[in-house]
């Protein structure tokens, strides 16, 4: 029987043999790190011719540990004269519990066997080989065990050791914890199992025992361990890791797409919208009847017949579209009665439109308005329509002067001369004025009384009898402000073009003139007051006729009356300040100074006229303008201003006029500056040339050295000097010096202790830390040890804002970020194609569409950014290539991601 | 001789419509404009500045519950519905566009703790404190679209009653499971009646849930015993478990990168982690100055907005932090839950005073149609002040905000906190032997360890 096994046995090896080329290679690679591992246990080194030959013998079936395990044990057999073991190892002295499987090395199975490792995978599998390895290595130390004992079995019996492995295989994994020693024989004798192969022997040489055998050999191979089971914790625990490390590994497939969401500098949220409708057809098909008037419609349109009419052809519909005769009359008739109607409307409105009797028109105007006034006192809600449309007209008005002789006709008429006009044009052109008035008044009485002047009742409203008071106001007026002009004229400028001595004279004399004149004023205003005492009853009714504007054409007359030779440009004058006239008073006052300055005319024309008399003029009108409260300094200056006395009545006469004659008295004053300057200039080249000249003369004398003539060069100039007086100024200015303590006045002085111990300790000591501390800031300056150099560490307040104090988080460098900024992006710095994608923000949704969570598409890492993806729901990303400070922002949060 | 004559043909200055803008053309040699820098930092000023007066959030209170909103979940089909529900176990469904309630759903006995509603928005899950998990269906959207007043009240499609009360609960994207969490974890169908799967690790008690909306079947929790668990369900099986100092009170996933949640952390501060590696969190999220109650992912992925005890409702960048927006009034108490609209537009706090509110994401954001000119103009604005966000000036005016004084005072007191602990550590690293103290990144300071 034993012979029988031996030669069963080398069958085997014959059959392995055969298997060989295939796992030669890998059997050996596995070897050879199985010896680096190993080596120190197992003898001697081995020549490669033999090592091959047992590679031969043993070619690795790499399916489970457990086949590894066999073919540890069947080299243990070839390895006979084998090291000895340790003794711990070798489990001789059952010190420790010889236990096949351990816990921890179970763990390590099960992991190499289903997990890959965390780490990538070429160094994944290299661990694992590792592993396995280890494992092996610790396993031989229990095999050799078992392989000795099948020896000694063998030895015994004479059968082949094979006949026990399987056996005890499944002793050892079935029963984990069994020791297993020489005195524990259960396998053979101990409880008279059988085996397979004891039953299977008699069957040898029978037919089909082959194919037997070959299934049993098959099934021995195939035969897989049953662990013991781990207990809960355990076995959970690698339960979780497993789950962890499998959706780890899932998870990580997102990490391209969502790399490039974060790195595109746009992603879109608003591609997927969903406009449920899209057609008139289909809003109209989801349209339900609401109200009563839709569902008659409704149940009109959808009416069986009309329906049926529509299916089949149009000529039913036709029949429906029947109407009876005298509906179709009664309808025209009716609409021949609406059209008469109109008709006949129409025509009376164009009738009425025709009539050109004014009085007709007054009229109607008059009825209309009564019937406005009527309604207005019947309801309060008129009223204020009303009220509003008058204030509406009358801020109109203001705004527009519309009838301020501003239209051209009226220019055209005050152009021609007014009196020229006739008694119409005239009348109109006061009604227009009146017109104005009333619009304007409203206005005219606030001001009066904010300004609570006490002329304000100098309007019209004022009948005539008060005019007198008014006009000798007016006067008392005019008397105060003469003198007031006349105490202010005493300075004379000290600088400029009036400080010049010819224009002081000028100006004296002018002065002088005017102080004259300003007396003779005085007592015309006095004669004409006690005038207007006398003669109160006499002009009143007169005056009282011509209130408000009207004044203008008595004012005209009395002109008429007055002066012939200085008529016409009276009026033209008159007409001019009556266009700057805003107020009712200053009408009044205006006439009061016509007559003024008629009578003064009329007394003395002739020398005024020859002499300065137009100046004269001019200062009354200086006056006037005074009064009026036009911006009088600047008349007043501008009068004084012009030194010819002609160029002062233009100024006087208009605005623009005036303006040009400041003009050309500013032309002419610079022409006199001019002239002095040259003066000036020749002075100095006479110097210069004198200058040379000396020079000249010692070049002559001896030839100096170069520094030498540097140091005459630069005699008169002490640079280092200045220098250091700059620097100590600077130092000065951005180290200021501390103060220096003072007595504090009232402080202890009553007591006079203050003076008699000097100022207080602490003041002291404070000063002397100031001063310490001054020093040292200025030896800490980087321009302290440089004699030669200024470094100044003034912060400019107002560049520090246009700087940041640190870089910026997601900048790497100064460089990159001034980069970042350097380019506009405005609309008017770029062209209107790029600006668009300049400012494009970083998320670009519409409010009202739903963002779903991103879907998973394949993403080519190495693909560009960008490129729009096919999916429809995922983020899509576009890039802006022409955004120099995007595409560095996007590089700088790579490298931060 | 040379020639040059300015030739101009029609054809580019006349306009095809008369509302066409007349064409200006320019010349854009930077030569030309030396001030443009000056110019649009100007602009970044202003814009910021207007940015500010503009700055107008609040849109709005729902009112009509009776006691503190413990819940709040929004419809992910449906832009304009919300529902909320509150501690007397009243669940209401608000439309958000008229603000008001469009339907209520009456039966639970306890506080409704949790609230989700389904991917197609037909059904809403709700759980409580009376052990009930209750199904409902959600009216149709044209039935809230008609104003109808009548608070139409409907009854649930199916009660399970459980053994343990409920915390929380959340619905798979695109599925059918929805998990519960209370005592332990379970996974429930919504055509069944019992749950087909429940995990157990650990005895405490899980307070949130939440599944990934872009990967389905994982899922995150976060229990009473500080920690936060992993789950696949792919696996079946729970995957990882970290326990942190303190208690996590809710958890959001982002939407668009699958493999980072955020967890609203008991310690004032909210932690981005990535759930490969969870040692350390990618972000501290730190402004609030009292425990974050609740946290929701804008769609967009970019940001998240958080609920605070503080009684303030912050909007974070998701990789910010610190946050971009503070949110509170005067009546606003402790806020329980947050959320942000499917737009991205709005955001959604219900608190302790029984109302929700309803913000802009962007304070100053023009709602409403903006013409095309419009909407440039904002563009460009917006990007003048990205670009110029970093000076001083332009900082000081986006970062300035006026803050409640209690917040104001806590904000100030947590600073002198944390700085005399990190004086603290800082002299205790100095007096002990080098190299025995590692320094440790906050990151990773509030983590205790990772369990397999």
């Amino acid at each position: 029987m034993a012979e029988k096994k031996r030669k069963l046995k080398g069958e085997e090896h014959a059959a392995r043999r055969k298997k060989i080329p295939k796992t030669l290679t890998l059997g050996k690679k596995k070897k050879r790190k199985n010896k680096d591992e190993g080596g120190r246990k197992k003898g001697p080194f081995l020549p490669s011719v033999l090592r091959k030959e047992l590679d031969l013998i043993n070619p690795n079936p790499r399916n489970s540990d457990d086949e590894i395990d066999s073919d540890e044990g069947e080299r243990n057999d070839v390895y006979e004269y084998d090291e000895p073991i340790a003794e711990e190892e070798s489990k001789k002295n059952r010190r420790f519990d010889p236990v096949d499987n351990l816990e921890y090395e179970l763990a390590d199975d099960f992991k190499d066997e289903n997990l890959p490792s965390s780490d990538d995978e070429g160094y994944d599998g290299k661990g694992n080989d590792t592993g396995d390895f280890s494992d092996h290595s610790e396993d031989e130390v229990g095999e050799d065990d078992n392989g000795r004992h099948a020896r000694m079995l063998q030895g015994i019996i004479g059968m082949p050791d094979e006949v026990f492995e399987g056996k005890k295989r499944k002793k050892a994994s079935l029963s984990g914890t069994d020791p297993e020693s020489e005195y524990n024989l259960k396998a053979l004798d101990g409880d008279g199992r059988i085996s397979i192969q004891d039953l299977l022997d008699p069957l040898h040489g029978k037919p089909g025992y082959s194919k037997l055998r070959k299934r049993m050999h098959e099934l021995e191979k195939h035969s897989m361990s049953i662990h013991a089971p781990l207990p809960k914790p355990e076995r959970e625990k690698l339960e979780r890791k497993a789950a962890y490390e499998q959706s780890k590994k899932d998870i990580t497939k997102w990490e391209p797409l969502v790399k490039r969401n974060r790195e595109a500098p746009t992603i879109y949220f608003d591609e997927d919208t969903d406009l449920r409708y899209s057609t008139v057809g289909a809003i109209a098909s989801e349209f339900e009847p609401r109200t009563e008037f839709e569902k008659k419609i409704a149940s009109l349109v959808s009416d069986s017949k009309v329906m049926e009419a529509h299916k089949n052809d149009g000529a039913r519909l036709l029949e429906l579209n029947k109407i009876s005769v005298e509906d179709v009359r009664d309808r025209q008739n009716r609409l021949a009665k609406m059209r008469s109607l109109l008709f006949r409307h129409e025509m009376k409105a164009k009738h009425i439109k025709k009539i050109k009797s004014k009085t007709y028109h007054r009229m109607l105007k008059k009825d209309r308005m009564k019937a406005a006034s009527a309604e207005m006192q019947m309801d309060s809600e008129a009223a204020k329509e009303y009220a509003l449309k008058q204030e509406f007209r009358r801020a109109e008005e203001r705004m527009t002067l519309k009838h301020k002789n501003s239209s051209k006709w009226a220019k055209r008429i005050l152009k021609r001369g007014l009196k020229t006009q006739d008694e119409g044009t005239r009348a109109a052109i006061t009604e227009q004025l009146h017109q104005h008035s009333l619009l304007t008044r409203k206005m005219n009485s606030m001001k009066d009384t904010s300004s609570s002047d006490d002329s304000s009742d100098g309007d019209d409203e004022v009948s005539g009898s008060s005019e007198g008071e008014e006009a000798s106001k007016i006067l008392k007026k005019a008397k105060e402000k003469i003198l007031k002009v006349v105490e202010e004229e005493d300075e004379i400028p000290k600088s400029g073009v009036l400080a010049l001595p010819f224009m002081v004279r000028g100006l004296k004399k002018r002065k002088e003139a005017a102080y004259e004149e300003a007396q003779l004023a005085l007592q015309e205003y006095d004669s004409s007051l006690r005038q207007l005492e006398d003669t109160d009853e006499v002009e009143s009714p007169k005056l009282g006729t011509s209130s408000g504007r009207r004044v203008f054409g008595a004012g005209k007359k009395l002109n008429q009356e007055v002066s012939n030779g200085v008529k016409p440009d009276n009026i033209d004058r008159d007409n001019e300040s009556e266009d700057d006239f805003e107020a009712k008073e200053n009408v009044d006052l205006e006439q009061g100074d016509d007559v003024l300055l008629r009578e003064e005319i009329r007394v003395d024309p002739g020398p005024l006229l020859e002499e300065s008399g137009i100046g004269q003029e001019a200062v009354f009108k200086s006056f006037n303008d005074i009064i009026r409260d036009h911006g009088p300094k600047t008349t007043y200056e501008v009068a004084i201003i012009a030194s010819d006395s002609r160029r002062k009545i233009r100024s006087e006469n208009g605005g623009n006029k005036r303006r040009k004659s400041s003009f050309v008295e500013e032309a002419s004053s610079p022409q006199d500056l001019k002239g002095a300057h040259q003066d000036s200039d020749t002075d100095s080249e006479e110097e210069m040339v004198d200058g040379i000249l000396s020079s000249g003369a010692i070049l002559d004398y001896e030839l100096p050295s170069q520094a030498d003539l540097i140091q005459h060069a630069f005699a008169g100039d002490d640079v280092e000097g200045e220098f250091e007086k700059d620097k100590l100024e600077i130092l000065n200015e951005e180290v200021p010096e501390p103060e220096k303590p003072v007595l504090l006045p009232g402080w202890g002085q009553w007591t006079h202790v203050q003076q008699k111990k000097g100022l207080p300790s602490w003041i002291v000591k404070e000063h002397e830390d100031a001063k310490k501390k001054r020093e040292e800031a200025l030896k800490k300056r980087k321009d302290a040890r440089l004699k030669h150099v200024i470094i100044s560490e003034k912060n400019d307040k107002k560049a520090e804002k246009l700087l940041t104090k640190t870089l910026p988080f997601p900048f790497t460098s100064k460089e990159v970020f001034e980069q970042s900024i350097r380019m506009p992006i405005g609309p008017e710095y770029n062209p209107a194609t790029s600006v668009g994608a300049l400012n494009r923000p970083q998320v670009v949704k519409k409010a009202g569409v739903i963002i779903k969570p991103i879907k998973f598409e394949e993403v080519n890492p190495h693909d560009k950014l960008g490129e729009p993806s096919g999916s429809r729901h995922a983020p899509k990303t576009k890039k802006d290539k022409s955004n120099g400070g995007k595409s560095i922002k996007k590089m700088t949060k790579k490298k931060k991601s | 001789m040379k020639v040059k004559v300015i030739s101009r043909s029609t054809d580019e200055f006349t306009r095809e419509r008369s509302k066409d803008l007349q064409r200006v053309f320019r010349n854009y040699d930077p030569n030309l404009r030396t001030q443009e820098k000056a110019v649009e930092y100007v602009r970044a000023l202003n814009a910021a500045k207007l940015d500010k007066i503009f700055a107008k959030p609040f849109m709005g209170a729902m009112d009509g519950h009776i006691d503190a909103i413990s819940c709040m979940a929004k419809n992910p089909n449906h832009l304009k519905g919300i529902f909320s529900g509150s501690m007397d176990g009243d669940i209401r469904l608000w439309d958000i566009a008229s603000r008001r309630t469009v339907c209520q759903f009456l039966g639970h006995q306890g506080a409704v703790r949790g609230l989700a509603a389904s991917t197609d928005g037909r059904i809403l899950i709700s759980c409580g404190s009376d052990c009930t998990v209750r199904l409902w269906n959600v009216p149709e959207a044209n039935v809230m679209d008609s104003d109808c007043l009548s608070n139409n009240s409907s009854e649930p499609l199916a009660v399970y009653v459980w053994k343990n009360a409920f915390w929380a609960v959340d619905h798979q994207w695109d599925g059918d499971l929805f998990a519960t969490a209370g005592a332990q974890v379970d996974i429930w169908d919504r055509n069944r009646s019992q749950p087909v799967n429940s995990f157990e690790w650990g005895k405490d008690t899980v307070i949130s849930v939440r599944f990934s909306p872009a990967e389905p079947n994982v899922l995150a929790t976060s229990a009473s015993d500080r920690s936060i668990t992993l789950y696949d369900l792919r696996m079946s099986s729970p995957a990882r478990k970290l326990i942190m100092k303190t208690k996590t009170n809710a958890i959001s996933w982002n939407p668009m990168e699958p493999m980072n949640f955020t967890a609203a952390n008991e310690d004032c501060n909210c932690y981005s982690y990535d759930t490969r590696k969870l040692v350390e969190a990618k972000c501290v999220h730190q402004d609030h100055v009292s425990a974050v109650m609740d946290i929701d992912y804008s769609p967009t992925g970019r940001e998240f907005v958080t609920g605070s005890y503080d009684r303030t409702v912050r909007i974070f960048q998701y990789n910010g932090g610190h946050s971009r927006e503070i949110y509170h009034t005067k009546r606003m108490q402790r806020v329980f839950c947050a959320k942000f609209t499917c737009d991205a537009t709005y955001v959604i706090s219900g608190s302790d005073d029984t109302n929700l509110r309803l913000w802009k994401a962007r304070a100053s954001e023009q709602l409403g149609v903006i013409l095309p000119r419009e909407r440039k103009k904002q563009e460009y604005m917006e990007a003048v002040k990205d670009r110029y966000k970093h000076l001083p000036e332009v900082k000081r005016v986006v970062r300035h905000r006026h803050l409640p004084k209690p917040i104001y005072k806590a904000t100030a007191l947590r600073r002198t906190m944390v700085d005399a602990e990190r004086r603290k550590e800082e002299r205790k690293r100095a007096h002990s032997a080098p190299g025995s103290m590692p320094t440790q990144p906050f990151r990773k300071k509030r983590i205790i360890k990772e369990i397999e």
